[in-house]
């Protein structure tokens, strides 16, 4: 069984369809990375995976471990495993991060049935991943994102996933607007948590990422739909052809 | 028109009815001053700018009269008596002073407190000085009813460099027992020069009994001295409690304030500041939450009469159900009073569609070399901010209720004192969704 499975996926926003029919499948173990133009829809499948109400899925099915979870809440669906890195992660004013990190860890483990996080070791947990990322401890006790730097928010998210350890990772453009230490960085972060217990749906702009975090796979998004999937030489065409190509071919 | 008529005639009865004879000649005059006030304008119809978004026609058509002895604490009310930690208690229950349950012979030194009868009966001291001189000058009805018919109270003086470890802590209890009972306390605080302490106030009634309290505190800050006061109001759910707080302070006088009114079926509370001196600095912070059904009210006057002073205002409101709020600020600032430095902030978090917040910032500045702000927002949780919670695995209930802590909490991290803070803090909590995530999360 594939660890993500979306069959023909339709969504919209107030009315006007953005995902056009989209079918992909990972398994685990693999990392995808899909590419696009700006305002091809990428964030949008990021975003009606995690359970945005804000986009209406009007057809299709996603499926994580073969359990639709469409109908689930999106807390349902994180404590399912699935984690989105945020394009543009959040401010939370007056929540510190490890306050937060503890809220999360603590409601994912309710759901399995586990006893609360232990303050001692999940602290020490904390501290094993914040060097993983190579984070500054003082971005753990300041309110989450607020004040950060457009890099500093980056690291907190891959920061964020390495703690919770999602069985599915999609990362929504973690790589854009990163120096390249910051983006080695996050490909460390990426590198370290693969395995054949999880999945990664990296969304990126720029080929540069897949030189540090080789992908399995990687579509190409256009207008709503995945218009060609191939190795990672793939990414490397486009990046030297662009994806006007590929547009006039959705267009079409 | 008729109704008003026979309200100001209610009172004024009451106010000749009783016997004065053993009250001395001055405080005779101020009373009668202040009851000639009251009958002048009577109670402030919704055309009086500085009452119109105030509902007091549970107040007005009612006549609340004083107890004649005090109920019986349940043992809950009982239990709350003490909240400060190590503080010099001093009760009221009723409106009368329980001399019992109250603390006036075990002082520090530097410290000195009599009932407001002991007080009246020295010439020349404190009270003849001070009493009804500073917050009278207010056109309020409430000020003049408290002057013209309080009997209860205490004045607090703390002496000239004097600096007691002990806060005093002043518990006003409203019983079950009683029904239109009214309660017009009235506490003087004088801070000698260079004097520093803490004095909470604290409010609290039983569910369904329909009283009013209607204190009055003036606060006199001579020159250099550190007054920190608390407020705190959790009025039974018929309570009305319609308060003033008055400050006067001298030149370098620090007065640093802090009020949460967490119940009561109306509440307001009138918060004068007046910087007399130069140098002198008031930092106001207050907090409002209202469950459906409550109204809440902060209204504020800082007056800025001397140059390089700084006043602080931050208020915020969170308000769930159908509830109404008012956050009315005045900042003035006088001709004279150059290099003030004077900030307003409020911020009101709905929780509910049927909440209406109203925030009005006002300024008056005379003076050309000021530095002023002022801020006001009225919103909703950052839903963006809660689908990043549930995203990484927060419920909905936890998420809310976790941004709303955090948004109210922030006004209680400058409370000083653990214990009242703790206690303040249990208070957010009861009021929140998710309650029991947030609390295990601290
Ligand atoms: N919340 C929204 N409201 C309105 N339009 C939206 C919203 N989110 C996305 N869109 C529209 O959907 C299209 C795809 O956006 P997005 O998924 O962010 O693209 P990408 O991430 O590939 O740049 C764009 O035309 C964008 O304007
Ligand atoms: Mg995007």
């Amino acid at each position: 069984m594939a660890l993500l499975e979306i069959r023909n996926l339709h969504a919209a926003v107030e009315g006007e369809e953005i995902l056009r029919g989209i079918d992909l499948t990972l398994d685990t173990g693999e990392v995808h990375a899909i590419m696009g133009p700006n305002g091809s829809g990428k964030s949008t499948l990021a975003k009606v995976i995690a359970g945005d109400a804000g986009y209406e899925v009007t057809q299709g099915e996603v499926l994580v471990d073969g359990v639709d979870i469409l109908e689930l809440e999106p807390e349902e669906r994180a404590r399912a495993g699935v984690f989105m890195g945020f394009q543009y992660p959040v401010e939370i004013p007056g929540v510190s991060n490890t306050y937060f990190l503890k809220a999360a860890a603590n409601a994912i483990r309710k759901h399995r049935g586990e006893p609360e996080v232990d303050a001692m070791q999940f602290l020490k947990h904390v501290r094993e991943r914040m060097e993983l990322v190579q984070m500054d401890e003082s971005l753990l006790k300041r309110p989450v994102n607020e004040g950060f730097s457009g890099g500093e928010k980056k690291r907190n998210e891959i920061f964020h996933m390495a703690v919770l350890e999602p069985r599915l990772a999609i990362l929504d453009e973690t790589d854009s607007g990163l120096d390249i230490d910051a983006l080695r960085t996050v490909a460390h972060g990426v590198n370290s948590l693969r395995s054949d217990e999880r999945g990664f749906l990296l969304i990126t702009h720029y080929q540069r990422l897949l030189n540090y975090i080789v992908p399995d796979k990687v579509h190409v998004m256009v207008q709503g739909r995945i218009v060609k999937s191939g190795d990672k030489q793939l990414a490397v065409e486009l990046e030297e052809s662009g994806y006007a190509l590929f547009e006039e071919g959705a267009a079409a | 028109m008729e109704a008003v008529a026979e309200q100001k005639s209610v009172y004024l009865q009451d106010f000749q009815r009783r016997d004065r004879s053993a009250e001395p000649a001055w405080w005779e005059t101020r009373r009668e001053a202040a009851m000639q006030r009251f009958e002048a304008n009577g109670f402030p119809t919704r055309k009086v700018e500085a009452w119109k978004q105030t509902r007091l026609a549970h107040v007005t058509q009612e006549h609340f009269q004083p107890a004649h002895s005090p109920g019986t604490l349940g043992s809950e009310m009982h239990n709350r008596l003490a909240v400060v930690e190590d503080a010099v208690r001093i009760v009221f229950v009723d409106g009368i002073l329980d001399t019992e349950r109250s603390e006036l012979e075990r002082l520090p030194d530097g410290l000195r407190v009599r009932s407001l009868a002991d007080a009246l009966g020295e010439e020349g001291g404190v009270a003849e000085s001070h009493l009804a001189r500073h917050a009278d000058a207010e056109a309020h009805p409430f000020i003049a009813l408290n002057t013209a018919l309080s009997t209860q109270g205490v004045v607090i003086e703390v002496g000239s460099g004097a600096a007691p470890q002990q806060p005093i802590e002043l518990v006003h209890v409203m019983t079950a027992d009683t029904g239109s009972v009214a309660s017009w306390p009235r506490v003087l605080i004088h801070g000698a020069t260079s004097s520093e302490f803490t004095v909470v106030q604290r409010y609290m009634g039983a569910d369904g009994a329909a009283y009013l309290t209607a204190p009055v505190t003036e606060i006199i800050g001579e020159a250099n001295s550190h007054i920190g006061f608390y407020q705190y109001v959790e009025e039974g759910d018929q309570g009305a409690h319609l308060g003033v707080i008055h400050a006067t302070l001298d030149r370098d006088a620090q007065l640093t304030g802090h009020a949460l009114h967490a119940g009561g079926r109306t509440v307001r509370t009138d918060l004068y500041a007046n910087l007399d001196g130069p140098g002198c600095s008031v930092n106001l912070n207050g907090l409002y939450l209202l469950k459906s059904g409550e109204f809440a009210d902060f209204h504020t006057w800082t007056r800025h009469h001397a140059d390089h002073c700084t006043s602080q205002q931050r208020f915020k409101g969170v308000l769930d159900g159908k509830s109404e709020a008012v956050f009315d600020g005045l900042i003035h600032v006088a001709r004279d009073a150059q290099k003030t430095d004077a900030e307003q902030e409020n911020r009101n978090l709905l929780l509910s569609p049927k909440a209406l917040a109203h925030s009005n910032p006002r300024l008056e500045i005379y003076a050309d070399d000021v530095k002023c702000g002022h801020g006001s927002t009225v919103g909703q949780l950052d839903e963006a901010a809660v689908f990043y919670l549930r995203s990484r695995g927060v419920s909905e209930d936890e998420a809310r209720g976790i941004l709303t802590f955090a948004f109210a909490n922030e006004m209680l991290e400058p409370v000083s004192l653990p214990s009242l803070r703790d206690y303040e803090r249990e208070a957010l909590l009861s009021l929140l969704p998710g309650e029991e995530a947030v609390r295990k999360l601290l």
